[in-house]
């Protein structure tokens, strides 16, 4: 006869030790991270071909078009980036030569310091980037021990996570909700819908990205992120993430 | 169900007069069913018009406006302090962008309309003029957590307008893809009835039973959401020997992880107590309105494509159908608990009797001219149809109708005389999404 907590007891302890450890394989796997050139971008010719949304460049990758669909292995990639790739400014996701540029050490946004509120808002997603955000709250991830908390309304939240690509629809809510929220507040777009598109980017009545309707403080590549990588980007935003890659 | 008929109207539909495919109607689906049965493709009916504008205009789904019309029988509800209460489509109660206008005096909800189309991102437009496996790229993101059963279907209809048969190791590795990710789902459901039912305990148990589903996925597919892994090009299905062993000794443990948990669940009186009847659909109501999947098996309908439309490999492998009669988000929970049995028992099978030839998953490139068919699956929330026709290889038109298409009209029957606290055991209960109807 099991109990909850007979069950509780036999399953321990269940969460992950990121981001106190690297992310486990099992955390995010192969497509969970970027694609990085196997030799130097410029002696992969067929690369660009290959990518169905146009992140691969002749002379640098842009992550927030990545929607990680592999096909770019044939051509001489592989999905073994950092898991921590978001950036604070789009640009950051361009990756000239396809690495990681240098970045210097951010400091947190200032009194978001500590312990922050969040709210998800959906502008136009196929519901995986949503799952992955509510996925934050289960105890392999428990993102409440890192003292950030999913809160019911936006004029509660200090963070506002955005996820899909905006449609015209939606553009009046996600700005009320927006509105709405005390300062200081931040917003951060989840996935590669809000940054670039993603995958619909040109679909008729759709913005092309999140930063047309609303400032954004970070951007998170994936299709979808992993946990992993959304909780680092909400650890990133408040200066409490892992060392990123290219920093001293 | 009731006996087939053609020219039915639609309801919801976008025009007067649009001509809309037979099989959009419940009864319709028997049509369809009758003539795969008796071995008439749609290919050898291909529709008088030529492609590809009118099959657009006459074959297109119809395009719902969230501002001019509901996905709900209209009757309007008047009286001394009746008002209409807007939730969403900002709200975390439902994480998507979807609104309900709720007619009520105060706390007995007296009609609910479900307005959808805040998330319209154009999909099926954009597909046209792309290969099959481009388009699958954009057909797996149309509803994420059923990307699985959206791409099988897409691609079965694709093949079917190629005239070419599905490459055998494509449908066992489809087949074990929509399994999987049919117990996420399922999990998922109960997850979010316990949080609705405030069973902090439980809903972190069946929620980290759910992600161990997404590891599977992963490990298995490349993908948590099995995106690209069913498509050529994308991250390889790992399913080796190997692999088949280590994975089903993975899901006979998390088959009694399963099972334990229910078992708490189960002797919980508070659950079972909120969420018994709660939205109840009747049987006759279920028909009329057309419900589809656990909604239609849980009023005693014993309807699965997977049994339905025998394809492989389910035509070869014990699947007992489950169904219940009470029709309350309770029975369809009932309904779910019994699927994810099926489907751990349909894994178990699968893995067993991997067939030996090992093909490359190949790119479905039809003949030259015009060419049409239909996929059809059992998704986690049930029946899905996908239309394809084809023009030299590229993709024409695609005509869709989703399990949640069919069911918005029954949730709101459902939330009919309910109080607004019932709201999410009987939303979360019927497995809906937004996403799937504002394509």
């Amino acid at each position: 006869m099991s109990t909850w907590l007979g069950r509780a007891w036999a399953r321990g302890i269940l969460t992950t030790r990121y981001p106190a450890a690297p992310a486990a394989d099992d955390e995010a796997p192969e497509t969970g991270r970027p694609p990085m050139p196997t030799r130097p971008l410029d002696e992969l010719a067929e690369a660009p071909g290959s990518c169905p949304t146009g992140a691969i460049g002749p002379a640098a990758v842009d992550q927030g078009k990545c929607i990680r669909c592999a096909r770019c292995r044939a051509a001489g990639f592989a999905l073994t980036g950092p898991v921590e790739a978001s950036g604070r400014r789009r640009s950051e996701l361009v990756w000239p030569g396809g690495r990681p540029g240098a970045t210097v050490p951010e400091a947190g946004l200032a009194p978001l310091g500590r312990s922050v509120h969040v709210f998800l808002v959906d502008v136009g997603s196929c519901n995986a980037c949503n799952l992955e955000v509510l996925a934050l709250a289960n105890p392999y991830y428990d993102a409440t021990r890192l003292g950030i908390f999913f809160t019911n309304s936006p004029r509660h939240a200090d963070v506002l996570l955005v996820v899909g690509v905006p449609t015209e629809e939606m553009v009046e809510p996600v700005w009320r909700a927006y509105e709405a929220m005390p300062a200081p507040k931040a917003v951060v777009a989840v996935g590669a819908c809000p940054t670039s598109g993603g995958v619909f980017a040109g679909n008729a009545g759709l913005r092309p990205g999140l930063d047309a309707v609303l400032p954004v403080d970070r951007y998170v590549p994936g299709c979808p992120p992993p946990p992993v990588a959304i909780l680092d980007a909400i650890l990133a935003l408040i200066g409490r993430g892992r060392p990123r890659a290219g920093e001293a | 169900m009731t006996a087939p008929s053609s020219g039915r109207t639609v309801r919801g539909a976008a025009r007067p007069g649009a001509r809309v495919p037979a099989y959009w109607a419940p009864d319709g689906a028997v049509a369809l069913w009758n003539d795969l049965a008796a071995g008439r493709s749609a290919v050898e009916s291909p529709p008088a018009s030529p492609f590809p504008e009118d099959v657009r205009s006459a074959w297109a789904v119809p395009r719902f406006d969230p501002r001019e019309r509901a996905v709900a029988p209209r009757q309007p509800v008047e009286g001394y302090g009746v008002f209409t209460f807007p939730y969403g489509p900002v709200s975390m109660g439902v994480p998507e962008a979807g609104r309900f206008d709720v007619r009520t005096y105060g706390e007995r909800v007296l009609e609910l309309v479900p307005r959808v189309g805040y998330k319209s991102r154009r999909i099926l437009a954009s597909l046209v003029g792309l290969t099959p496996a481009d388009a699958g790229l954009r057909v797996e993101r149309l509803a994420g957590n059923f990307a699985a059963a959206h791409v099988s279907a897409f691609l079965a209809a694709a093949e079917s307008a190629a005239g070419r048969a599905v490459p055998s190791r494509d449908a066992w590795v489809r087949a074990v893809a929509q399994e999987v990710q049919r117990i996420y789902n399922h999990v998922h459901v109960l997850a979010r009835l316990a949080e609705a039912a405030s069973q902090n305990v439980g809903l972190a148990q069946a929620h980290a039973l759910a992600e161990e589903m997404l590891r599977v996925a992963g490990a298995t597919f490349g993908h948590r959401w099995m995106f690209g892994a069913l498509l050529p090009g994308g991250p390889v299905a790992r399913l080796g020997p190997s692999d088949r062993d280590r994975l089903a000794r993975t899901l006979d443990r998390l088959s009694e992880e399963f099972e334990s948990l229910w078992e708490v669940f189960q002797g919980s009186r508070t659950f079972v107590d909120r969420i018994q009847t709660t939205g109840p659909v009747g049987r006759d109501e279920a028909e009329h309105w057309g419900a589809v999947g656990p909604t239609l098996r849980a009023t005693g309908a014993a309807w699965d494509d997977r049994l339905r439309v025998p394809v492989v490999p389910y035509d070869d492998l014990f699947l007992p159908v489950a169904v219940e009669s009470a029709g309350d988000a309770l029975a369809r929970l009932l309904v779910r608990v019994q699927e994810v049995r099926s489907s751990f028992l349909l894994l178990e099978q699968m893995l067993q009797r991997w067939p030996r030839a090992e093909e490359a998953p190949v790119d479905p490139a039809p003949p030259v001219g015009p060419h049409r068919g239909i996929g059809r699956v059992e998704s986690p929330s049930g029946d899905l149809v996908y239309d394809v026709a084809l023009r030299d290889g590229r993709v024409a038109a695609v005509g869709l109708r989703t399990a949640s298409d069919a069911n918005w009209p029954v949730f709101a029957v459902g939330m009919r005389s309910q109080v607004f606290t019932d709201f999410h055991f009987a939303w979360e209960s019927f497995g809906l999404l937004f996403a799937e109807t504002d394509r």
